[in-house]
C-alpha cells in the first residue's frame, strides 16, 4: 500500500455509532499514515472538532442524537478549512446529494471495501492540502502587502475594492469602516485616482502597459504627493478583471527638489549678478574707457575675462540642469518644425565652425514630421553636440548633420572628424563635470555639463542619445525623439 | 552738446549701471540713472529718454512691470525698451522678445553678462 502523498501526518476523525465503521476506519487509515481518532456520536465528535483541528472528517448520516448533517452544517461553518466526507448507510441518492449541496466533499456508501474508503480519503487529502497552500499563500501575501510601505489598492472589474492596505488608508487618511466591497468613488480619492483605473479597466488585453501618474492629497502643509502606478490585472483567458494600484510617497522628494530649485535659483541670482557687473567693469577697461591699457595688461584683463565668462556659463548650465531635473522644462512641449530648427542651428553655428576654418553640413534627405518637444530643449542640444564637434575637431574639419525617420523616430546625428574619445572616458561623458583631458583638449574652455544638460532633455522627451567615437578618427552623437510622444494632460 | 540723446539706464547694479553709463558716454549719448523701477519712472517724468535700458531683475517694481506699465500709457509707448535678461533662459538663437515664460512688450533685449559694443549696436537700431 503507498500510503497518503503528504508532507505531514494528516489528522482524521471519525464520527460514527457503529464501532465495527469506526474499528475499520481506523485500521485502514492508520495503515496508510494517518493520525486517526474516532467519536461515537455527532455531540462528542463535535466536542472533539472544537478542542483541535481535523483535516478530513468522516461523518456517518445517521446517528442517534446531533445527525451527520448537523455535524457538516457546524463544519462547514466554523471550520471552512476541514473536508467533510459522509457515510451513508442507506445508499440513497437524496441524502448524498443533499450532504453535497451542504459542503460535503465527498460521500461514501456503505458497505465500503478498505479500497474505496482509501481512494476517497487520498482525494479529500490532496483537496485539503491545496486548500491549505492557497490559505497559506494568501497569508503570505496579506502579511507582505499589509507591511509595505507603498499603498496597495486592489479593486475589481466593478471597480470595488477587493484589498486595500494599512499605507493606503493612512494615504488617503480614512479611518471608517471596512473598505472592501466599496466603490472607489466612495472613497475620499479625488478624481484621477478613479479615472486611472477606468483608463486601466478599459485596456487591450494586450496592452502590457501600466499607467504613471502624480497624485496630491491635502493642502498647504499638509500636502502630500504620491507617485501611483496602475496595471490592470487578467484572468486565464486575459480578460481584465481588475486593477492594482501602487501608491509611492514622494512627498519628502519634492520637498527636496523644490529646496534644490530655490538653492540654485539663489546661487544663480546671487552669483550671477556681481559676476556679470565684474564682466563690464573689466570690459570697460579693456575698451580703454578708464585711461590706455598696456598690452601686457590687456592680455591679462582678457584672460580674466574669458574664465569669469566660463564661470557665467557654468551657472547657466547648471540653472539649466536643475530645472530640467525638477521637469520644470519638459512642460513647455510644442510642436516643433524640425526641419527649419535644424536649418537654423546649423546656420548660427556657421559662423563659428568658420573661426577655425571648419564647416558644418546639414544632410535632411527627405521632408521631417513635426515633432512634440520642447524648442529651447532641442537648441540646447544641438548647440552643445555642434560646438562640442567643432571644438573638439582640429580646424579645418567638416561637422555633418543628419537628420532622417525610422522606425517611429526621428534620428538626429552630429558627427566630426576630429580627435575622438578614448574608450575609457566614453561610458563617462555624459556625466555631470566629467571632462575629457588630453593633449587636444586641454585648452578648450568647457564647464563639463553640456552633455549632462544634452542626455537630461533627450531622457525628458523618453528619447536616447549615443556616442559612438574612435580615436583619432571621430565621433558620432546620436539623439533618438519618439514621434508618437502623446502628452497627459 | 544738446544733440546728444539721452538714454536712461535702469539696474539695482549700481556698478553695473556704472560701467554702461562710461560705455555710453564714450559713444557719445547723454545717460540718466535710476535704481529700481519706482525711480526709473519718476527720471521718465523729469526728462524723456530716447531709449531706456531696463534691468529685469529689481527691488520694488521690476523690469517687466515698468515695461508693460509704459507701453500701455500713451504718452510712453514711443520710447524704446531694451530689457536686460540676467535669467539664463535666453538662448542665443531665439531672437524674438520672450524670456522666462513672459511675453514682453520690449523693443529688445539682451541676456547678461552684457556684450557692450553688441549692446551699443542694438541701442543704434532700436533709437
Amino acid at each position: 500500500m503507498t500510503p497518503f502523498e503528504s508532507t505531514e501526518q494528516a489528522k482524521i476523525l471519525v464520527v460514527d455509532d457503529e464501532s465495527r465503521i469506526r474499528d475499520a476506519c481506523t485500521l485502514v487509515l492508520s495503515e496508510q499514515g494517518a493520525e486517526v481518532a474516532t467519536a461515537v456520536d455527532g455531540d462528542q465528535g463535535v466536542a472533539m472538532i472544537q478542542r483541535e483541528h481535523f483535516d478530513v472528517i468522516l461523518v456517518d448520516l445517521m446517528m442517534p442524537g446531533l445527525s451527520g448533517m448537523e455535524v457538516l452544517s457546524f463544519v462547514r461553518e466554523k471550520h471552512p478549512h476541514t473536508v467533510v466526507i459522509v457515510i451513508t448507510g442507506y445508499a440513497t441518492l437524496e441524502h448524498s446529494i443533499e450532504a453535497m449541496k451542504k459542503g460535503a466533499f465527498d460521500f461514501i456508501p456503505k458497505p465500503f471495501t478498505p479500497d474505496q474508503l482509501r481512494t476517497v480519503v487520498a482525494k479529500a487529502i490532496r483537496y485539503n492540502r491545496a486548500l491549505q497552500d492557497i490559505a497559506d499563500t494568501n497569508s503570505r501575501l496579506k502579511t507582505l502587502v499589509n507591511s509595505l510601505i507603498d499603498g496597495v489598492l486592489v479593486l475589481d472589474r466593478d471597480r470595488r475594492v477587493v484589498l486595500a492596505n494599512p499605507a493606503f488608508l493612512h494615504m488617503i487618511d480614512y479611518h471608517g469602516e471596512s473598505v472592501i466591497g466599496q466603490r472607489i468613488d466612495e472613497l475620499p480619492v479625488g478624481d484621477t485616482l478613479p479615472s486611472m483605473i477606468d483608463e486601466a479597466l478599459g485596456m487591450d488585453s494586450d496592452a502590457l502597459t501600466e499607467l504613471v501618474e502624480e497624485l496630491s492629497w491635502g493642502e498647504g502643509e499638509q500636502k502630500r504627493f504620491f507617485r501611483t502606478k496602475c496595471t490592470p490585472f487578467r484572468n486565464r483567458t486575459r480578460v481584465n478583471i481588475g486593477a492594482i494600484m501602487v501608491l509611492n510617497d514622494i512627498t519628502a522628494l519634492k520637498e527636496l527638489d523644490q529646496l534644490k530649485s530655490d538653492f540654485v535659483s539663489l546661487v544663480c541670482h546671487e552669483v550671477r549678478s556681481p559676476m556679470n557687473s565684474l564682466m563690464m567693469q573689466m570690459q570697460v577697461l579693456l575698451d580703454g574707457l578708464a585711461g590706455e591699457v598696456t598690452e601686457k595688461q590687456r592680455e591679462i584683463l582678457s584672460r580674466a575675462m574669458a574664465k569669469m565668462g566660463g564661470l557665467s556659463d557654468m551657472v547657466s548650465e547648471l540653472l539649466d540642469l536643475s530645472r530640467i531635473e525638477s521637469g520644470l522644462i519638459t512642460r513647455e512641449k510644442e510642436q516643433l518644425d524640425f526641419a527649419a530648427l535644424l536649418n537654423d542651428q546649423v546656420t548660427f553655428h556657421r559662423p563659428g565652425a568658420a573661426e577655425r576654418q571648419s564647416s558644418i553640413e546639414l544632410h535632411v534627405d527627405s521632408p521631417l514630421p513635426w515633432v512634440f518637444a520642447n524648442k529651447r530643449g532641442m537648441e540646447e542640444v544641438l548647440t552643445n553636440l555642434i560646438t562640442n564637434g567643432i571644438k573638439y575637431s582640429p580646424g579645418g574639419s567638416t561637422i555633418d548633420v543628419t537628420c532622417r525617420v525610422e522606425n517611429e523616430y526621428l534620428h538626429t546625428t552630429v558627427a566630426d572628424n576630429g580627435y575622438g574619445i578614448p574608450a575609457e572616458d566614453l561610458e563617462r561623458i555624459f556625466n555631470r563635470f566629467y571632462r575629457v583631458k588630453d593633449e587636444n583638449t586641454r585648452t578648450q574652455q568647457g564647464t563639463g555639463l553640456g552633455l549632462a544638460l544634452v542626455k537630461s532633455i533627450v531622457e525628458s522627451h523618453h528619447g536616447i542619445v549615443k556616442v559612438d567615437s574612435t580615436l583619432g578618427k571621430g565621433t558620432t552623437f546620436t539623439f533618438l525623439i519618439p514621434l508618437n510622444e502623446i502628452v497627459s494632460a | 552738446m544738446s544733440d546728444q540723446q539721452l538714454i536712461l539706464v535702469v539696474d539695482d547694479d549700481t556698478d553695473l549701471v556704472e560701467a554702461l553709463a562710461m560705455k555710453l558716454e564714450s559713444e557719445n549719448f547723454r545717460v540718466a540713472k535710476a535704481y529700481d523701477g519706482v525711480e526709473g519712472f519718476e527720471k521718465i517724468k523729469e526728462q524723456r529718454p530716447a531709449l531706456m535700458i531696463l534691468d529685469v531683475m529689481m527691488p520694488r517694481k521690476d523690469g517687466f512691470q515698468l515695461c508693460d506699465e509704459l507701453k500701455n500709457d500713451d504718452a510712453y509707448k514711443d520710447i524704446p525698451i531694451i530689457l536686460l535678461t540676467a535669467v539664463a533662459d535666453a538662448v542665443n538663437s531665439t531672437n524674438y522678445t520672450h524670456m522666462g515664460g513672459k511675453t514682453t512688450l520690449a523693443d529688445d533685449y539682451i541676456p547678461k553678462p552684457i556684450d557692450l559694443n553688441k549692446l551699443i549696436e542694438i541701442v543704434r537700431d532700436t533709437i
